[in-house]
């Protein structure tokens, strides 16, 4: 899919420094997004020590040793990149980037780059080179696009993983990031957004009552509820926002009749170490996994959220007991499954709009969910079209890779990291896009906003919730939800 | 020392080494490739592999039919028979399979006349139209360094000397000549492929495994880390 590149006043706008000059100065850091105090000195030699320590705990010094001696340098995948394609700027393409970090291999970690660098004297890591990843790693959504375009399969999104890792643990990570991370795992409410367990309750309190007064079910989001089947983690600002997509999996539940829970203890799927550190990534998918067992739970349930649902997938048999791992599974998985074994009735008459179905990264880029929540909304949603590309091929929000949660770098996602998503939903003439991903409706609503495209964002289970119908043994009789009510 | 007995020199035991460095270059790299894998692999508690994709996504592009044409068709194609021809015509060429048979006894079916001619000249044109997009596609002229370049034109060396010595009439002293450019870029071409970028001509088809045990991560990292940063000397 082609589009235009940005005009110079969208170059400003998007790449505009929201810090100011005396921070810029006292950090030795011009980035567009905020950064925590941190130490100045001897920053390049702090640098390689991490990168040398990382290389000892990790598997990334055989991933770098696959790329040194395989990069071709063809840049085919830049036709992937919804960044290149929107900047047109060359540091931009996927394999530019990765040759940063892999510059800084090549000639600090290996023999022939030590011997060479002694014999011309250069390409020593600078201030400017550190300067020159620390923005070039987060212009990146790390969609993983570009892997699908690399013709030697390399995975630039690793590469841009592992430099985010070095350069958090000199301390140049996104402040919105880590200050999330530590109220999540040093913090009193043990979540990214500081919601108290008592605002918890209420919140969902008033959920149930709202659904019941629509829906005239107790439909109930279980607490602390031990040996149930699965235990539930939503990102946890789906609390503050996104309630349609939870009374809608509540509703799931209610006509299934399965055991779930949400834990008190933890309750937050969020896993930003994905975006910026392996040691932050460990620890939340430690909580997550201690909470289930804690409840006793069966399997690891996780709501609408692309990230939480791939961290979780992904290294909870990494980090908690390999073959011996609970099963993790994502929302859409159990609702399609539902589904399909006739436990879920659809009203087809309830959503007319012209729909279509945003495939979230985390989800679509190994062909993990990709058809199930298609087969589902084709099944009630009377208009429903699919856009192009779509499925593993996708095209990203825009805010992805963990940039859609630092607010200052709004006018990049909206104008950069979004451009060929917003091309796409404009094309389509879409009236309602589901997007089952916290980071994805979040973008995709700040998008269709920012470049004034008549659309709505939804969940997934937003829909869901709309056209279920419950069996009449779960209603109450109209006259007796009234009494209840008042 | 004479043309002739450079030529000798050349095709006999320079072309014996470099073929030895190529053979022991590549075996290396592959036994360090293995042995990096089966590491990392050890260091995971995540033994399940996704298999069925790693073997999808291998096989789209050793055999790019699907994915060449979806995004730059013309480059696409062009880097494919580039390809093509750089690997079949050295392999099958009635000359080359003489030599062999001449010199170890051993012998393979060889390309008609025809077909040789036109794969050759169209590894050429293919090749040359490869460095000329190098240099002419801003976003490629950006990220090629030296080496880039470099290496198009060494692989062309040999084509272009080849097709001359065998299609063209010309002097005896040029021919050798020529010979002798056209073994000379062929044996350096053997010596320097496992020490580069063309390394991807064996390790390609571990891509795909590389990136999927590259994102198991290792248990205890974390820890490890800190230990490691406490510790006196970290």
């Amino acid at each position: 899919m082609k589009i235009t590149t940005i005009t110079q006043e969208e170059h400003k706008k998007a790449f505009r420094s929201v810090k100011k000059p005396e921070v810029i100065q006292k950090q030795k850091l011009n980035v567009r997004y905020h950064v925590e105090d941190l130490d100045v000195s001897d920053r390049p030699r702090k640098f390689l020590e991490a990168f040398a320590i990382i290389l000892k705990h990790s598997n990334y010094k055989m991933v770098l040793d696959h790329f040194i001696r395989m990069t071709a340098r063809c840049s085919r995948c830049s036709v992937a990149c919804q960044v290149y394609q929107a900047t047109g700027d060359p540091r931009d393409i996927p394999c530019y980037r990765s040759g940063l970090l892999l510059d800084v291999y090549r000639r600090h970690f290996t023999l022939g780059g030590m011997l060479k660098g002694r014999v011309t004297g250069g390409g020593y890591l600078t201030d400017e080179k550190i300067q020159e990843m620390a923005d070039s790693f987060w212009n990146c959504t790390a969609c993983r696009r570009c892997v699908l375009e690399c013709p030697l399969g390399l995975d630039h999104g690793l590469i841009t993983h592992l430099g985010r890792y070095i350069l958090s643990e000199i301390g140049i990570a996104p402040r919105a990031l880590v200050v999330s991370t530590r109220a999540q795992l040093e913090g009193p409410f043990k979540n990214t957004s500081a919601i108290p367990v008592p605002a918890l309750k209420d919140t969902l309190e008033f959920l149930e009552d709202d659904m019941f007064e629509e829906k005239f079910v107790k439909i109930k989001f279980p607490l602390d509820v031990d040996g149930s089947d699965y235990v539930f983690f939503a990102a946890v600002s789906d609390y503050l926002t996104e309630a349609e997509s939870l009374m809608g999996i509540a509703a799931v539940f209610t006509a299934t009749g399965d055991k779930w829970t949400i834990g008190t203890d933890y309750f937050d799927g969020i896993n930003y170490g994905l975006f910026y550190s392996d040691r932050v990534l460990e620890r939340v998918v430690k909580k997550v996994d201690d909470e289930t067992k804690r409840l006793h739970g069966k399997k690891i349930l996780i709501g609408e959220c692309g990230h939480a649902s791939r961290t979780a997938r992904q290294f909870v048999p990494a980090y908690c007991g390999g073959t011996q791992a609970l099963p993790v599974v994502n929302i859409i998985e159990y609702t399609h499954r539902v589904w399909k074994e006739g436990r879920l009735k659809l009203n087809p008459g309830v959503v007319t709009e012209r729909v279509s179905y945003h495939d979230p990264c985390n989800y679509a880029r190994n062909r993990w969910i990709v058809n199930q929540p298609r087969e589902v909304l084709k099944s009630f949603c009377k208009n429903y079209f699919e856009m192009a590309p779509s499925g593993e091929n996708n095209i990203c929000c825009g805010g992805g890779g963990g940039t859609v949660s630092i607010d200052e770098i709004r006018p990049y996602r909206t104008t950069v990291g979004g451009r060929m998503k917003a091309e796409q939903i404009r094309r389509s003439g879409c009236e309602v896009l589901v997007a089952p991903c916290a980071n994805c409706k979040k973008q995709l609503r700040e998008l269709v906003e920012d470049q004034g495209i008549d659309c709505k964002v939804v969940g997934f289970h937003d829909l869901i919730y709309n056209a279920i119908e419950f069996d009449d043994s779960l209603k109450v009789a109209r006259d007796e939800a009234g009494k209840e009510a008042k | 020392m004479t043309t002739s007995s450079l030529l000798e020199f050349a095709r006999g035991p320079l072309f014996r080494l470099s073929f030895a460095i190529l053979i022991l270059g590549l075996g290396r790299i592959i036994f360090l490739e293995i042995w990096g894998i089966i590491k990392a692999y050890g260091n995971t508690c995540d033994m399940k592999m996704p298999w069925q994709l790693i073997r999808s996504r291998s096989l789209e592009w050793i055999l790019p039919v699907k994915r060449m044409m979806r995004n730059r068709d013309v480059y696409s194609v062009v880097s494919f028979l580039f390809h093509f021809g750089l690997l079949i015509v050295p392999i099958f060429l009635f000359a080359h399979i003489n030599l062999w048979q001449q010199s170890v006894g051993i012998t393979w079916p060889a390309l008609p006349y025809l077909w040789a001619f036109w794969l050759a000249l169209s590894t050429i044109v293919f090749g040359a139209t490869m460095l000329i997009g190098r240099m002419a596609v801003k976003q490629m002229r950006f990220l090629s360094k030296p080496q880039d370049y470099f290496w198009l034109i060494l692989l062309l060396t040999p084509f272009v000397t080849g097709f001359i010595c065998a299609n063209l009439s010309i002097n005896a002293a040029f021919y050798q000549f020529i010979m002798v450019v056209h073994v000379l870029a062929g044996d350096l071409i053997f010596i320097l492929i496992p020490f580069s970028k063309i390394a991807h001509c064996v390790l390609a088809p571990f891509s795909q495994v590389v990136g999927a045990i590259g994102w198991k991560f290792p248990s205890g990292a974390d820890e490890a880390i800190t230990r490691t940063l406490d510790s006196p000397k970290g």
